[in-house]
């Protein structure tokens, strides 16, 4: 983990870009973001993990609905120097499927079974991803995508009510234009 | 008698949080556990797309009840790096000590956590009031106790009331002289000895394996601090130490809070006397104040929360309201892989102490 064979941020970004043809963004200081192809992404994940890239923050995902595309995100740390790297890939948004990372880092299993759950994304080799996390018993699209409109889905789910309280007869009441007729709390 | 499929929580009054495990159980021996996170779901990430940047603020701190500023601190600073705008010198130092005052906050009201599982309710009185008095700071200070809201874009909302900085001077020093009695009633505690030592333990490699960060990983004896490995705000600029204990226990995580009190005690101090005068924020767009846009890109954020790692995933398009926000709550390892993984083999009384010691909140998890 500490032993990170290699600190130089530098040499590391240029061995990416020559092995996996990455591009590179610098975002800050000690932060950059790597977008990879498919085919790529995994074996640079690896790469990346060996060369002290260990610990992996979290894995997200972005709905680029004009681009009709997802972005896949992984959020690598380094402990030895600080820096942090955000390699990213973009997969179709019909048919959103991708590869486990689960082998690498365990507790991936988890969050790709979060983003199946909120953008349907698949992820082979992950069997549990299909199983229900925080929503249960959810049948329309997946809550995070762009095209889901949640004020459509309550209309549907959740019918308004009538609410019969008159408003301005309680502030009356309330301003003593009108006796209270209600009763005491006895009565 | 065989296995017993067992529901534990969400309103078990032995559950910490608003959390479920499904648990089989022999006897009272956990075979298997699979948590069941879902009861607290808010949809924060969906609501922040279809409000204005600072209208977020008002929503953010609710995802973490016991410690809200870092919330507020991480977006903050996401969009500080996306926009490229420096923060006044005056607002880091401001933005440190309400950071490491909310810090000490959640530590108080952790040992009131563990005091619900192991029936010593009188951790819960003294730490409960203890932590009401720093609430008092941040209610002079913000105008509220709980939800601050004062961590801004580009600064904080205003600058420090007048003496203020001896009121929070007083209060260090009145916790300084608390600690020696919460370290002993800890310590020294049969009840707590009986039921913490050598439960819910977890060693250095599936620490690091799992990606568990914070106190669970520095009572292996590993001294991860973010604050010290990628420093954010001048945490560079103070002396503080990390503490660590090696036995990776339950016992070893409770008695490490103390100690982490002493250093935030310590960086409180050493920020309010290296603070100087100044402005305390800044624009980060022009025109109206309430609709700031904030130029297109992405950008994640991290803080050392109580808890672990904290971070905010930022993505914006150059539009009113932010395009996406991604949370990485600090109990997603423990809370979810942890609870499945290393709690089989436990009795079922250890659940709560594991969930409790290890920081496992679960409003970050449901989100």
């Amino acid at each position: 983990m500490t032993n990170s064979m290699n600190n130089n941020v530098a040499e590391i970004l240029e061995k990416a870009k020559k092995l996996f043809d990455v591009r590179v963004e610098d975002i800050a200081e000690r932060q950059h973001k790597l977008i990879a192809e498919n085919d790529k992404t995994i074996p640079l994940l690896a790469f990346l993990k060996e060369s002290g890239y260990s610990h992996l923050s979290i894995l997200t995902c972005i709905d680029w609905i004009e681009e009709k595309r997802f972005e896949l995100v992984y959020i690598l740390f380094n402990w030895s120097n600080g820096v942090t790297l955000l390699v990213s890939t973009f997969i179709d948004r019909d048919k959103p499927v991708f590869y486990t990372v689960k082998d690498m880092w365990p507790t991936a299993e988890y969050y790709e079974r979060d983003v199946h759950e909120f953008f349907g994304v698949e992820f082979e080799g992950n069997e549990r991803c299909r199983l229900p996390l925080f929503l249960e018993l959810w049948n329309d699209l997946p809550p995070l995508r762009k095209d889901f409109d949640p004020l459509k889905f309550s209309k549907e789910h959740f019918p308004d009510r009538e609410y019969e309280k008159d408003a301005i007869h309680e502030a009356k009441i309330i301003r003593a234009d009108l006796e209270d007729t209600r009763g005491d709390i006895n009565g | 008698m065989g296995e017993v499929k067992l529901f534990f929580g969400p309103n078990h009054p032995g559950m910490h949080g608003n959390f479920s495990v499904h648990m089989y159980v022999e006897g009272d021996i956990v075979v298997k556990a699979r948590p069941l996170p879902g009861f607290l779901h808010r949809g924060f990430e969906k609501l922040m797309e279809r409000r204005l940047w600072y209208q977020n603020l008002a929503l953010i701190p609710r995802i973490c009840v016991p410690e809200p500023d870092i919330n507020e601190a991480c977006y903050a600073m996401a969009i500080e790096k996306i926009a490229k705008v420096e923060v006044p010198e005056r607002a880091q130092w401001i933005r440190m000590i309400v950071l490491e005052l909310a810090r000490i906050a959640n530590h108080l009201w952790s040992f009131g956590g563990i005091g619900g599982p192991t029936g010593m309710y009188t951790s819960m009185f003294w730490s409960v009031s203890d932590r009401d008095r720093v609430l008092d700071i941040f209610e002079e200070l913000t105008g509220a106790r709980i939800y601050h809201m004062y961590i801004i874009p580009g600064g904080v909302r205003k600058d420090f009331p007048p003496k203020l900085e001896e009121k929070i001077l007083k209060l260090m020093d009145y916790l300084e002289q608390r600690m020696p009695e919460y370290e002993t009633f800890i310590l020294k505690n049969r009840i707590l000895h009986t039921r913490l030592k050598g439960i819910a333990k977890i060693d250095t490699e599936t620490c690091l394996k799992l990606g568990v960060t914070g106190i669970g990983l520095r009572a292996t004896g590993v001294p991860y601090d973010i604050r010290k490995v990628d420093p954010y705000l001048f945490y560079d600029k103070v002396e503080f130490e990390i503490p660590t204990a090696t036995e990776g226990d339950a016992l070893a995580r409770m008695s490490l809070k103390p100690k982490e009190i002493r250093q935030s005690i310590r960086i409180i101090r050493q920020a309010l006397e290296k603070m100087p005068a100044g402005p305390v924020n800044t624009k980060i767009s022009d025109g109206n104040g309430l609709r700031i846009r904030v130029p297109k890109g992405m950008a994640y954020a991290r803080v050392e929360s109580t808890r672990g790692e904290y971070g905010y995933l930022v993505v914006s398009n150059g539009e009113e309201t932010p395009y996406r926000v991604a949370v990485r709550g600090a109990s997603y390892p423990q809370g979810l892989y942890g609870v499945e993984h290393l709690l089989p083999g436990t009795r079922i009384d250890d659940v709560p102490i594991w969930l409790d010691t290890m920081g496992v909140c679960a409003p970050e998890i449901d989100r």
